[in-house]
Parts: C-alpha cells; structure tokens; sequence
C-alpha cells in the first residue's frame, strides 16, 4: 500500500548521493566523478516519476483517485522532481555539469522535508472538495516549474558569486570548474525568463481556479499577495537588465532575494493570518 | 518642467520605485489583518494606534485611497513609458537598410562566407527564391560587381513589450470594471426556505435580487475516512413562481442565473422543527417518539392531548428545550422539557421547587425529557457578479503571447551579397540581431547550408 513512498524515501538518498557526486567533482576538480553524478541523478529522477505514478494508481485503487499534487508532502515531492527534471534538461543542452553542485542540493533538501520531517504527513488523502478542479492541477504544474527555474536561478546566482570570490582564471580545484562570467549571468537570465513565463501562468490558472471555486479571482489572501510580490521582484530584475542593461553580480544578488521571496511564498506564507476560512 | 515631469512619468526608476513600495504595502497587508480579520488585532493595539491605523486605512489597505493612487501611478508610468518609446519602435520596424553600402560586409568571419560552383547569374535567381520563402520584405540590389540581397524576419518583436505592458493595463482596467460595477454578496438559506434578499460583502447593505433563491435541499458527501467529499445544494431559481433554473450547485461548480454566479461557500444547521421526545412512564421502558412543532398526540391512559408549543435551541443558556403543553381532565398545563436536565439539576438545586414549569415530572407518572432536535442544514451561498472577468481573461491571454514575442523573437535583418570569385559565385551572408545573438547564429548557418546545396 505504501509502497510509493519507500521509494519516494530512496529517492531522497539517491538525490543525496547525486549532489555528493557532484560536490565531490567540484571540490577535487576531476571531472572523473560527474558521470556518476549524472547518472545517480537521471536514475533517481526515473524513480521518483516511478513513486509519483504508483502514488496516483494507488489513489485510484483506494476509491480517492487523484493527481498526486494535492498536500504538502506531495508538492515537496513535486518540487523537487522538477528542480531535477529542468536541471538534468540543462545540463544536457549546455554539456556541462558544474551547475549540478549548486541545483542537486536543493532538490535532496525538498525531498528530506517531505520524507522526515514530522509535520509532513505521507498518507494519500482524499480530495476536499475545494482542491477538486482541474485548474488547480494545472495551477501547481506551472507554479512548481516556476519555482524550479527559480531554483535553478538561486544556483546560478550562488555560482556567481562564489566565482567572485576567485580570480579570472583561478585555476585551484573548486573554481577552475565555474564556468565563465558572461555564460553563468546569460543563464540566469534563461532560468528567470522560465521562471516568470511559468510564475505568471500560475498566477493565472490559481485565478481561474479561484474564480471557479469562490467567486473571485484575486481577493488578495497572503499566498496571493506574495505571489505577487514575487512577480515584482522578478519583474524589477528584468526590467534593471533591459533597460538599464544590470548583468552580472548584481543580477545574482537579485536572484538570491527573488528566490528567498518564492520560499516564502511557498512555505512562509502558512505563519501568516489566513482569510480563507472556507471548507 | 514640463518635459522632467514627463521623463520621470515614464522613467523605469519610477517603475522600479513604485513596484517596491506596492511589494512592501501588500506585504504589510499581509501581516495586518485585513477587512473580517481587523476586529482581532485590535485588541493587541493601543486605542491611539488602531486610530493611526484606521485613519490611513491599514485595515481595508488593497482598497485605500493611497494604494489606489499607487496602481493609478504605476499605470501612467506604463502608458507614458510606452507613448514615449513607441515612435523608436516603429522606426526599427519600418526601416529598411539602404543595399549598396558595404558596410554589414567589413570584417565578415570567414566561416560567413561560402563559395559554390556557378556563375552568380546562374545563382542569383534560386538564391532569391530561397530568401523569399524564409524572409519577409525581401529586397535586391544589384551593383557593379556582385548583387545584394536584403531580408528580415521577426519584425514584430519590437512591439512584444508594448503587448506585455497594455495587457498589464488592460488587466488591470479590469480590476477597476470588477470592484465599480461588480459585487460579492452571501446568503444563507435553511432546506425548504426561500429568500430574494442577500447581504453585501465589502459594500455593506442588503440587495434585492430580481427572482427568488430556493434551497430545496442540501446534503454532505463524506469519505470512508471521515473527510467531506462533497456538498451539494439543489437550488431552485424562481421569478413570478415559475422556476427559471433548477439544479445541484457544488463546490468548484458555480452556478449562473441571470448574470449573477452562485458558489457553494459555506453550511451549517439550525433547529428544525421537528423533535424527538423521550418519555418514561413510572418504571416502564423509556419510549422516543417524534413530534413535529405544534402537532399533538395523546396518553391514552390519561386521556391526555401533548402538543408541542415552542422549540428553543438554548433557552436561558441551560441548552435546548421545547414547551409541551398537556390538556387532560385534570386541566391544562405548561411545562419546559430541556435536554440537559440531569445537568441543569445539579447545578441549580432546588430547581423545581423555585420554577416547578422546568420539571419534566410535572405530569405525573411520565416524566419528559427532549432527546434531541431535528437540526436541519442551511447552505451558506456566495454570489457575484463580475463585468471585469472578462478583461482580465483577455489581458492575461495577451500578457503570455507578450512573454513569446518579447523573450522568444527577435529581429533578424540579414543581408547576402553574391559576387564571382574565380568563376565561381562566393556568398556572403551578414546579420544582425535586436537581441538573440544564438538564434543569430543559428539562422546564418542554416542559411549558409541551404546555400551550399545549391548549384548553378
Ligand atoms: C508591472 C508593471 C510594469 C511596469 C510598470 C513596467 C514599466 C516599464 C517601463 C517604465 C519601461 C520603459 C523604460 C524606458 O523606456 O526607459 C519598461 C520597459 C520594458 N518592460 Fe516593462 N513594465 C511592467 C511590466 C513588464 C513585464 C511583466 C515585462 C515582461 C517581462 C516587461 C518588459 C519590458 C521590456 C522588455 C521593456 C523594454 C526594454 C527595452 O527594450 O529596452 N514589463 N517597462
């Protein structure tokens, strides 16, 4: 019966061996390790999409059949599995695996939240009938890819500023793996771009599905307004590359307080005085 | 003067500013309890503050004036900002490059320019044959020793940000259509009633709708675990007693009657008007029986008529109780039987004696208590109706193509000159790029491999 969660538990330990892999290749400087990397990460990902469809079978066989993005704990589960799925895409458009260090982590960290922390229940529920829509469906796919490119950003960002910490051609272990300036800034601005294409059409089908569901497609609850807020920053940040042509640091420094603002949209936003007091 | 106030309208600092103040008040609005919530936070305030706060209508703050003149702000910057560079990008648009210059062709990488067999005459037509079918406003010129061709694609990207910033306007012109003309009311309507009056929401007031809301029935779904699965209202929708609409309403499924959207919001109960009475007779068995307000049955053995006068959900706060009313040969009397009474009698002792109408022996030799009240559901239903839905839909239609043009597109102008290099015609191809300079690339080598296939 549960069986989609033993694996989904693996899955955390095959993410952490990934994103060991490739700190271990970052900090020797041999790009004998990556492979590795690569593979427990692609094999990792092949499993978790494994968990995540026994997970909605099984939903289906307890007579509550749903999509396995409904609570908190499948969410993590989703949130990493699409920092995996986009970072792995990148990582073999580009042909290079030094982001790999900065990005694994994060979706080893979601997928320990899910799996051991006390306040995340792993049981299948059934759908109250507020979360019964499809839009909703369609509203956590694009949010969560959202916050993957966001993530995948978060890395870059720290990526950048690390390199900073190095000299032009450092040529030491860790920093002769950091790819040149204008490569990572370049992606960051791909990961933003992603990023906002998929924040905006989140913030889009939740309205869909608020409208359906409670008569009103914005009525500015916290999770709503945040989500906004975070659409600023974003916005703020391209708009500083346009315009007034900012690259670089200051472009990674943006990308660390856009990422802080999608965590707290994601997680912060629970501590904060709900209004929805619907089913 | 004049032009400084314009240039700081559409200036991107102003854009940036107001874009991080608007962040920084709807953060606070998410820490102070808005509107419902605002009653609660009052009591954690000194009475100055809540003043202070009342005053710049920090309780209602997505609603306040200043705010207001926030978005009101960020939309003048956005039209002024987009008035002002407009006329730039309709000369990027229009422009076409004279051919005759050399200059795209100075300091041309070799990996540019390719040489195939054939005269250029022999080239030249099917080489302009291939530029039409890949590019808009193809253009020809020839001079004295080698022809020049023009041609452009993804013209349009330079009004990509235009369509992002008008969708933005648009929606949030919507926004303003959505809180004048529209409104959000809630009602709610116990099983068989009927009501043509709902409550405002953020208005305040009642309204009168044109035709009548009738519940006919509500009823709560549950999972095997307990967990509600669904809630249903039948609802009937009737004007001049003619049902217009009749049907379930559910949860995520509104329904529309003329204009206004109904939602499944809330339920609850409320005493219904039937009541089941136990009643124990000396030491016989207790019986339960069903009585329905005002509705009577009788105690054979006494010739007595009981009837049910009141039904009280929680009278004088000693919980629920119903007033029976007995008529025998031994006169008429009035009696209260509550629920609790074992309770009641324990914290109030002597209670009979002081108000012999709460004893439930009174009539002798039964003894009545009230099992329970039949509660009966009401459903708790939000209506809206919402003129701005519409343009906001469109505008977030138009910001997502917006997003494809302004981050997916750029314009490509290439230029291809054909001239003969030791009988052979050589082909040069220059390009350049508003942004994009990969897809730059890309596009030159695709185009030089379509080159390479052609012969004379
Ligand atoms: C939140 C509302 C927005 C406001 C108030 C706003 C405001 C502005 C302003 C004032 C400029 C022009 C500055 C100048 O001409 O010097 C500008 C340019 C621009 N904006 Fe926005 N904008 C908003 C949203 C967006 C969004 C969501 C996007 C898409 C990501 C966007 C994309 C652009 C682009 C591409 C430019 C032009 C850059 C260039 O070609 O130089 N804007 N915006």
């Amino acid at each position: 019966m549960i069986i989609n969660t033993t694996i989904l538990g693996w899955v955390t330990f095959i993410y952490f061996g990934s994103a060991i892999f490739y700190i271990f290749r970052m900090v020797t400087g041999r790009e004998f390790w990556g492979p590795f990397a690569s593979i427990i990460a692609f094999t990792g990902l092949i499993a978790q999409t494994v968990g995540l469809i026994l997970r909605w079978f099984e939903s289906y066989k307890m007579g509550i059949g749903h999509a396995p993005l409904s609570n908190l704990y499948e969410s993590l589960i989703f949130f990493s599995w699409t920092i995996v799925l986009l970072y792995l895409i990148i990582e073999w458009r580009i042909k290079s695996r030094n982001l790999g260090a900065f990005v694994i982590p994060f979706a080893f960290l979601s997928m320990a939240y899910a799996s051991f922390s006390p306040n995340v229940n792993s049981r299948i529920q059934p759908l109250i009938p507020a979360l019964q829509s499809n839009w909703l469906i369609s509203h956590v796919i694009t949010c969560f890819f959202g916050y993957a490119a966001f993530t995948i950003a978060c890395g870059l960002g720290f990526m950048y500023l690390l390199k900073g910490l190095g000299k032009d051609e450092d040529t030491r272990p860790f920093f002769r793996f950091l790819p040149g300036r204008e490569i990572v800034d370049e992606l960051i601005y791909h990961s933003i771009v992603i990023g906002f294409i998929f924040l905006t059409l989140g913030i889009i089908t939740g309205s869909v599905w608020a409208y359906s569901a409670w008569g009103s497609y914005w009525s500015w609850d916290p999770k709503e307004t945040w989500s906004l807020v975070t659409w600023f920053i974003y916005a703020a940040m391209l708009h500083s590359r346009f315009v007034r042509g900012w690259r670089g640091k200051r472009m990674a420094i943006m990308s660390l307080i856009g990422f802080a603002s999608v965590l707290f949209t994601y997680f912060g936003v629970n501590y904060l005085p709900g209004l929805h007091s619907y089913f | 003067m004049k032009k400084t106030l314009l240039s700081f309208l559409s200036s991107l600092k102003l854009t940036i500013a107001l874009l991080i103040i608007i962040a920084v008040a709807s953060i606070l609005g998410t820490v102070i309890p808005q509107q419902y919530g605002g009653g609660e936070a009052f009591r954690h305030l000194s009475p100055g503050l809540v003043k202070a706060f009342r005053s710049l209508q920090l309780f209602d703050m997505y609603h306040s004036v200043w705010f207001i003149i926030l978005m009101g702000l960020l939309s003048l910057n956005l039209i002024t900002c987009s008035l002002n560079r407009f006329p730039t990008s309709w000369k990027l648009f229009k422009k076409i490059p004279s051919l005759d210059r050399g200059k795209p062709f100075e300091k041309l990488s070799p990996d540019r320019i390719l040489v195939i067999e054939g005269k250029p005459h022999e080239v030249i037509g099917r080489g302009e044959n291939l530029l039409k079918k890949r590019y808009k406003r193809v253009r020809k010129k020839d001079t004295a020793n080698s022809t020049v061709f023009y041609g452009e694609k993804g013209t349009y990207s330079h009004f990509g940000v235009y369509v992002i910033h008008l969708s933005i306007l648009i929606i949030i012109a919507g926004a303003i259509i959505s809180s004048l003309l529209g409104f959000n009311a809630y009602v709610n309507i116990a099983e068989g009633e009927s009501t043509n009056t709902v409550y405002l929401g953020r208005q305040k007031g009642i309204k009168k709708l044109d035709f009548t809301v009738r519940c006919d029935k509500f009823s709560i779904a549950l999972y095997k675990n307990g967990m509600p699965k669904e809630y249903r209202s039948n609802l009937s929708f009737l004007k001049d007693n003619n049902v217009i609409f009749q049907g379930p309403l559910l949860v995520n499924h509104p329904i529309t009657v003329n204009g206004i959207r109904f939602y499944q919001a809330s339920y609850g109960t409320i005493p219904g008007d039937q009541v089941y009475l136990t009643i124990k007779k000396g030491n016989d068995e207790e019986i339960i029986r069903k009585v329905r307000l005002k509705d009577s049955f009788y105690l054979k053995e006494k010739n007595a008529k009981l009837t049910i006068l009141r039904i009280e959900e929680n009278l004088m706060s000693m919980g629920p109780a119903v007033l029976i009313n007995i008529q025998s040969p031994e006169g008429t009397m009035r009696f209260w039987a509550f629920e609790h009474i074992e309770k009641i009698k324990d914290r109030i002792p002597g209670l009979f004696k002081k108000v012999p109408k709460f004893n439930p022996g009174l009539f002798k030799p039964y003894y009545f208590t009230l099992n329970r009240i039949e509660k009966k559901y009401y459903t708790g239903l939000q209506l809206s109706r919402d003129p701005g839905v519409s343009t906001v839909a469109i505008g977030s239609f138009f910001i997502i193509i917006g997003f494809f043009i302004t981050f997916f597109s750029s314009h490509k102008r290439l230029w291809v000159r054909v001239d003969e290099q030791e009988g052979k015609s050589r082909i040069s191809v220059a390009a350049t790029s508003n942004k994009d300079p990969v897809g730059l690339k890309r596009e030159i080598e695709h185009l030089l491999r379509h080159f390479s296939y052609m012969r004379g």
